[in-house]
Formats: C-alpha cells, structure tokens, sequence
C-alpha cells in the first residue's frame, strides 16, 4: 500500500470518528447547522479523495451519502431517528470498505460486497422528503430496505485497528523540542569526549547531560500522551446502539477528557473500558418503566470521568442504574462455591462488592439478569492489572454504580525497588509492594514457621507465605556466616499476598523497561529487564507469576478485602500509625516515610542541644517529641536500639530528610480524617481502626499533594 | 575487509576468498563469517538468568536493547571458564534476530580460500553435527566454521538437543 493511501485511510477513519460523534450529537441538537456542516464535510472528504486514489465503490457510496447530506443541509431534510439510522449505517458502510482497504490493499467487487441496498436506502431516505408526495408508500419501502440492509450491513465499533494504532500524531512544536534537545544531546556528548573525565568542567558537563536526558524524556513522554477524550469518543454511539437494543433511555456525559496518558495504555484499558460502559447500560441502568417507578428521570445517565490522583490517572465509569444487590451477590457467591454460607454472613457490604471480581463469578450469566453486573469483571480486572492498574467499585442499590479504573501514567518507566538475591540483583514493581520486613539474623530461627513443607511468616497475627527468592530461582544461597538476617518483600498481585525473601535492598530506583527476546520470556518469571543506575541488568521480577511459580494461590480472605474496601473511600488515606508520646497514637501519611530504621542509642549524636543523626552521609535533625531518648537513656543505658522513621520532604532543592524518633511504630492502616483540632495548629485527628490517632502535618503540607486533596 | 591475521594464507581467486573472525572455547579454534558479526564488545559483565536453559549465557545490555547471549562452551558440553569471556554480537538476517555469543576469547581475522572447507565428519555426534558447519583445514590445525543461524538461542530451543544441563554441572559464574 503507497504512502497516500495509507494517509487517506488514516484521515479518513478520523474524519469519521468526528462524523460519529456529531452524528450523535446531532440526535440530541436536531437544529444544530454546525454539525451538519461537519457531517456533510467529512463525507464530502472522503469522496473527493477516492475519486482520486480511484477507489470507485467508496466513490459511490459516499457520494450517496454527501447527497442526502446535501438536502439535509439545505434544509429538505428534517432529523429523524430513521435518518440518522440510516447515516450511521452509511458510516459503517464507509467504515467497513476503508477497513477492507487497509487490510487487502483493494475496496472488493465482489457481489457480496456491493452497496446497492444500502445506496438506494440512503436515496430513498433522500426522495421520502423532497417528494413529499411519495407518502406512505416510499415510507413502506424505506423500512424493507432498512430491515434488509440491517442484517448484512457490516458493523464496525469504534475506530478500526490496524493503521491507526500504528500511526500518531504529533505536534510539530513537540517535534521541533525533541529535535533541539537532541541536538543538545549531541554537543554535551562531543563536549564530553573531548574533555574527559579528569577535565575541570566535567561535572558542569554531567550536570548538563542529566537535565537533557530528563527534558528529552519528558518531552518524549508527552508525545506518546493522547488526551482519553479519544478513547471516549466512540462511546456515545455504543451507548446509542446498545440502549436502542436493551430498550434504555440512556445519556452519557464526559469529564476530563483532555486528561493525557500513554498511548499504549489507552490501548490496554480501550477493552476494559468498552466492557464497563457495555455494563453499565446494559445491567446498570434500570428500563425508563422501572427508572419513572423508583421516581428517578426515565433516561440514565453515564458518566465518564478521567483525571490524575496522586501519579496515576483515574478513569470512572458510573451510572445512576439500580446499584448491585449485595444479598444477590452473596447468594450467588455462596451458590457457586465461592464463600460458605458462614463467610458470606460476616461480610460487610464492601467485601461482598468485591466478590464480583473472583473468576468463577462471571461465568454465568445467571447474575446478570438478577442483580446487575459481573460479566467478566474478573477480565477487566485481569487486563488492567497486566498494566499496573487497579479496579475499585462502589455501589448504591438504588442509586447507582461506580467503577474506577486506576492506571499508571506510563508503561516504559516504572517505579521499582532492587533487591539482591543469591548475588544477583532484581527489581521488584513497587505498585505490588506492600510492605518491607527486616528480620535480624537473633530473630532468624523463630521467625518463619513451617506447617508440614509450608513456611509462614506471623505478620501481625496473619499468616503469610513465605517464599524464598533464592530457592525459587535455583541460585547459589549466601554465605550463611556473612548473612545479618533477612529481608522479606511483602507482595500483592492478582490478589496473591505473599512475602519474598532476600537478602537485601537496594535503592529504590526509577527503572526502563526493557523487552527480553522470547525465549527469555517463555521462562514466564521475569516481565523484562532494566540497566540500574551502576550499568549492570537486573531482570524484573513478575510479581504474579512468581507467586503462581512457587504455588501460592489468591486468597480473598477477610481482612484483605477489608484492606481492599478501605482504599474506595476518598476521605481515607494510608497513615503509619506510632506511639511517641505513652498511650498517645500518632499517625504520619505513608509516602512521607522512606524508612523505618532501628538505630543504637549510641549513634545518636547531638549538636548545639539537638539530636542529630548521620545517615547514608547525610546529617538528619531528630525531633523527638516524646522525649524517648531521655527516658530510654535513664532505663537502659546506651547500649539500645531507637525507632526512627526516616522522613523525607520533596522540597524545590531536593528532598529534604528528617528523623522522628518514636516508641514504637503499631501498625500501616486507612483512617478516616475528622475535624481538624483548632488547639494544635499542625496537628489534625483522625480515627484509624475506630481508635483516636493524632496525625503529624508537619510533612504532608508540603510532602504530599495527594494528601492536600483529601485534606 | 581484508587483514591478514596470524594464518596467512595465498588467495587465488578474489571470489573464493572468505574472511572469518577467529574465536576460541577451550583449545579449540572457531571461525564465524565476518560478515555475519555486528560487533565484539569484547569481555563484558553478564547477567545470569535464572531458570533458563544452561547455553543461555546471561543478558548483557547493548545499545538500548537487552541482548541475549548464548554460551558456546556450554553448547560443547564444557564447564564455564569464570572470569574470561568475550561477547560478540550477531545478527540473523532473516529474522532480525540479534544475540550474543559467549566465547573464551576472539583471535583476528582470518582470509581462507573456500577450497579449504571440508564437511562435518559422519562420525559426529548429534550436537556437534548442528553446531559445526565444516572446518578449514589451517597450517596451525582445524578452524571448525561455524553458522550464526543455528546458534540463535530460539533456534537451538526448537532442536531440543541442548536441554538438559550440561553432566549436570550448574552454570554458575558470578
């Protein structure tokens, strides 16, 4: 295929998403000249350009089309449902041969192929107005012709694949940028050859080389943005087709559609997304009878929401329907074997929602017609937490429900941590991560407790499995007389919890993903590799298939969709909660605190009467409001260990770190904010598992915007 | 490219001339179509990766890419040399495939007539059979020849001949 042909289908397929979505406007703003001039153009186009690429039955199908428009756009024609029925399938018709195009290079003449019927309907639709004469008869033949084009008609949803996923759109000025900065590239790299490493100005020159990588990268990130608003454009047409088919009154609003994100993930969430939206209208919105009865406004709404929290943006799906059944849920959950009949019992309304999400839950359609959704949420799930994402839904009965899909900003760069193992290092994605445990080698023996050949690790009264990275893997265990205990890796994915042990951590390092060759892939333990700041590899480790490896299985245990539940509400953050002052509970936000360190007594020095502490060669001031040094010095001596938690504040000069000495820290949990204590400025309450925790503000102002929101 | 390595010899014919890399695993001597290799990085750190088949040498990182190297002394079915290994790189035309391959160390190049290549013995085991491509017959002994094509690692996966690990010796090398 030459290059002006796949130009012209590229555009083409554009110019007919725009069609799609006035032509669906245009249903809701029949007088709306604009969108008809816009219609009439896109079609218009098209036949301009076949003409000239000689693609004859495109020709003369759009042509059909531009002259029905033609009429409507003099005002012959009135906006009819059957009119824009008949558009639509002129857009589906023009669609499908474009699709034909790219994929065979030709339009087909073969006999199944032609446009006739669909050619004299749009006639048809044409000659009913202007003659008006033709009365009923040509309104007779207009409805034969549209039942027998309905059927072979082809239906193509949503932009065609293929040639459009391949191609992007850039900005020039983004392009004239990446150009400059690699320009910049080049000279800081002739600068730095010829100079070498002894040169005066070398690290002047490094310097440089560190902010043209980050501005090329950023720049080259913000290409691949595409605002989600493409993503949401084929919506309204899905929702016009399927409510007509379910006999739905439904509307769908938009919000945030400018809200950017990698053009590979707006790929992977294209399918989960279409899935929920199907969902929505089709088992979330209640038929205009039954809405009018529970005294809501005949037609739905779906609502599409996109915007940015905390790293990563947020995609809401949410419909005013009637809600999931949470007796139905637990009633099929129990049915299906899923639960025991005692579990469901105990179940709060959150952790019943959660159920729809199991495997084993969808595969009847059963639930569907009963209470609502769950087919194939399990998928949905699946698919977006191949990419990093996660899934939340909250549901009324009554009043409506809403999925969120939470997905990363980008696939290439991920936030990792590196560990070493058996000598050799990994990174570890930290969207699993959890939590990190250290057991010190006195603790090493009792820690892990074996139940036949199970080992288990007791984290805060829950059982965990343990699996050792390095057993796993078939590598060289450390030297046992070297080794200062362990350190165990808790880990999520694909609702597998599970503790990893290594032998240490490395930094936490911003990481590029790099593809392995497949037969590194078929190993099915390792979703890539990444070049760490000091050259060498590490291989990423596949959370989930790691589990799967080493034989642990999901568990949707209790206090898991607890946990789970608890990140749905917004007013909930995940705080650190510690005891500093005696019988006191204190809470810090989790992103403030990088560490949690156990120091001696005696490395605590002090300076012009304020404790400070030497740290990875930094000096962190000790606040230390509960006065724990004094006392443990009275009571032990020096010859004990402080918990300090090392906490860091992202300010316009770096990150600013700071220690804060403590009793002991109790527990990681969500806690709900309550009203801020008007006595103590920089202190604010909050209940963390129906206890009072003080919460420290001193950090989170200017540490976490994520927090400022919720606040 | 023509520079004449340690083994020089009288070329007749312009077309009958091949140059090859030399290369060595243990004592023997190996040559690869110059044409063929993209570059040798020389001795290069490796990332072992676990679980995969024991002729996997470990991953190396190459021009943005993670490049996949084959150990040629494990394909012989010798223990690992620690400590000395060059890496080159080569590329399968056909498929695009790029991969590296571990050996001792790398020689020079060497100019050989055609003429000088005798077929694999029939008295070859399996392995060896797959691996050598015939051999020059050099004044300082055999140069085996060897086929980038068959070392490709998604190449010897398929044969299967080369799966269990070699006198179940654990390839360790760190």
């Amino acid at each position: 295929m030459d290059d002006l042909t796949k130009e012209f289908i590229a555009e083409s397929q554009e110019g007919l998403d725009r069609m799609e979505r006035c032509l669906t406007e245009l249903e809701t703003r029949p007088g709306d000249s604009d969108l008809v001039g816009e219609i009439f153009r896109s079609v218009h186009t098209i036949k301009g350009t076949t003409g000239f690429l000689g693609f004859d039955r495109l020709e003369k199908l759009a042509h059909a089309g531009e002259h029905l428009l033609g009429s409507l756009r003099d005002g012959k024609l009135a906006v009819t449902s059957g009119l824009i029925n008949g558009l639509l399938r002129l857009l589906d018709g023009l669609r499908a041969i474009l699709t034909l195009i790219e994929d065979t290079g030709s339009e087909g003449l073969r006999s199944g192929d032609e446009d006739g019927a669909l050619i004299a309907e749009l006639a048809a639709l044409n000659g009913a107005a202007a003659l008006a004469v033709a009365g009923s008869a040509s309104n007779a033949s207009v409805m034969a012709i549209q039942q027998t084009v309905a059927s072979p008609a082809p239906v193509v949803m949503g932009p065609a694949g293929g040639l459009s996923d391949k191609t992007l759109r850039i900005d020039v000025e983004v392009l004239n940028r990446m150009m400059n900065l690699v320009g910049e590239l080049v000279l800081t790299r002739n600068q730095m050859l010829q100079s070498g490493v002894e040169a005066t100005n070398f690290p002047e020159l490094a310097r440089r080389l560190d902010s043209v990588t980050a501005d090329l990268r950023e720049t080259v990130m913000q290409a691949r943005m595409q605002p989600v608003g493409n993503l949401f454009g084929k919506f309204p047409r899905m929702v016009r087709d399927l409510a007509q088919t379910c006999g739905r009154n439904v509307r769908i609003e938009f919000s945030g559609q400018e809200t950017g994100l990698d053009k590979s993930l707006l790929e992977a969430i294209k399918d989960p997304l279409t899935h929920a939206v199907r969902n929505a209208v089709d088992h979330g919105i209640e038929s205009p009878a039954v809405r009018v009865m529970a005294g809501k406004p005949a037609e739905g709404c779906v609502r599409l929401r996109a915007f940015h929290q905390s790293g990563s943006v947020v995609i809401e799906v949410a419909d005013d329907g009637a809600g999931i059944g949470i007796e139905r849920v637990l009633a099929k959950a129990v049915e299906r074997g899923l639960v025991t009949a005692e579990q469901a019992a105990g179940m709060s309304e959150r952790e019943a929602l959660q159920l729809i999400f199991l495997p084993g839950f969808s595969t009847a359609a059963a639930v569907t017609t009963v209470s609502g959704r769950g087919v194939g949420m399990d998928v949905v799930r699946a698919n977006v937490e191949k990419v990093g994402g996660s899934v939340e839904v909250e549901s009324k009965v009554g009043v409506g429900t809403t999925l969120r899909l939470r997905v990363p900003l980008t696939l290439a760069i991920v936030p990792a941590l590196v560990v070493r193992s058996g000598g050799q290092s990994f990174a570890l994605p930290q969207s699993a991560l959890v939590e990190l445990v250290y057991v010190p080698k006195r603790d090493e023996e009792k820690a892990v407790e074996r139940m036949g050949t199970a080992e288990l690790y007791r984290l805060r009264e829950r059982l965990l499995p343990v699996v050792w990275l390095d057993r796993l893997l078939g590598l060289e265990t450390g030297d046992a007389e070297e080794a200062h205990g362990f350190y165990m890796a808790v880990l999520e994915a694909e609702g597998c919890r599970y503790g990893l042990v290594v032998d240490d951590l490395l930094a936490p390092e911003e990481i590029v993903v790099k593809p392995l060759s497949a037969g590194l892939r078929e190993i099915g333990l390792f979703s890539g590799a990444t070049v760490l700041g000091s050259g060498m590899l590490a291989l990423i480790l596949d959370v989930g298939a790691t589990a799967a490896r080493a034989g642990v299985k999901p568990v949707e245990d209790e206090p898991e969709v607890e946990a789970l539940g608890e990140k749905i509400e917004e007013s909930e953050i995940s705080l650190l909660v510690f005891e500093d002052r005696a019988r006191e509970r204190t809470a810090l936000p989790l992103d403030v605190v990088e560490r949690i360190e156990s120091v001696p007594l005696e490395q605590i020095e002090y300076a012009g009467g304020r404790a400070l502490l030497q740290y990875r060669g930094e000096l962190l001031p000790l606040s230390d409001d509960g006065d724990v040094l004094a006392e443990l010095e009275q009571e032990h001596g020096e010859d004990i260990s402080v918990t300090v938690l090392i906490c860091g504040t992202k300010g316009a000069e770096g990150v600013q770190r700071r220690g804060m000495i403590v009793r002991r820290v109790l527990d990681v949990s969500g806690g709900t904010l309550i009203d801020k204590d008007a006595e103590e400025g920089e202190m604010e309450l909050a209940l963390v598992k129906e206890k009072l925790t003080m919460i420290h503000r001193e950090f989170s102002v200017k540490a976490a915007p994520a927090w400022k929101e919720v606040a | 490219m023509r520079i004449v390595g340690h083994d020089e010899v009288e070329i007749q014919d312009e077309n009958d001339a091949v140059s090859l890399c030399s290369m060595f695993a243990g004592d023997e001597s190996f040559g690869i179509d110059t044409k063929k290799i993209r570059e040798v990085l020389g001795k290069r750190d490796l990332q072992r990766v676990p679980m995969a088949p024991v002729y996997i040498g470990g991953v190396v990182p190459y021009r943005g890419e993670v490049l996949t190297t084959v150990n040629f002394r494990a394909l012989l079915g010798k223990g690992e040399l620690a400590e000395v290994n060059c890496v080159l790189v080569l590329e399968d035309e056909e498929s695009g495939e790029r991969f590296g391959l571990v050996v001792d160390a790398v020689g020079g190049v060497v100019t050989v007539s055609r003429k000088m290549l005798e077929a694999n013995p029939c008295t070859l085991e399996a392995r060896a059979k797959w691996l050598f491509d015939g051999a020059y017959k050099m004044q300082t002994g055999l140069m085996v020849q060897l086929d980038p094509q068959k070392l490709r690692p998604s190449r010897l996966a398929e044969t299967g001949l080369f799966k269990e690990r070699a006198n179940g010796e654990r390839a360790c090398e760190r």
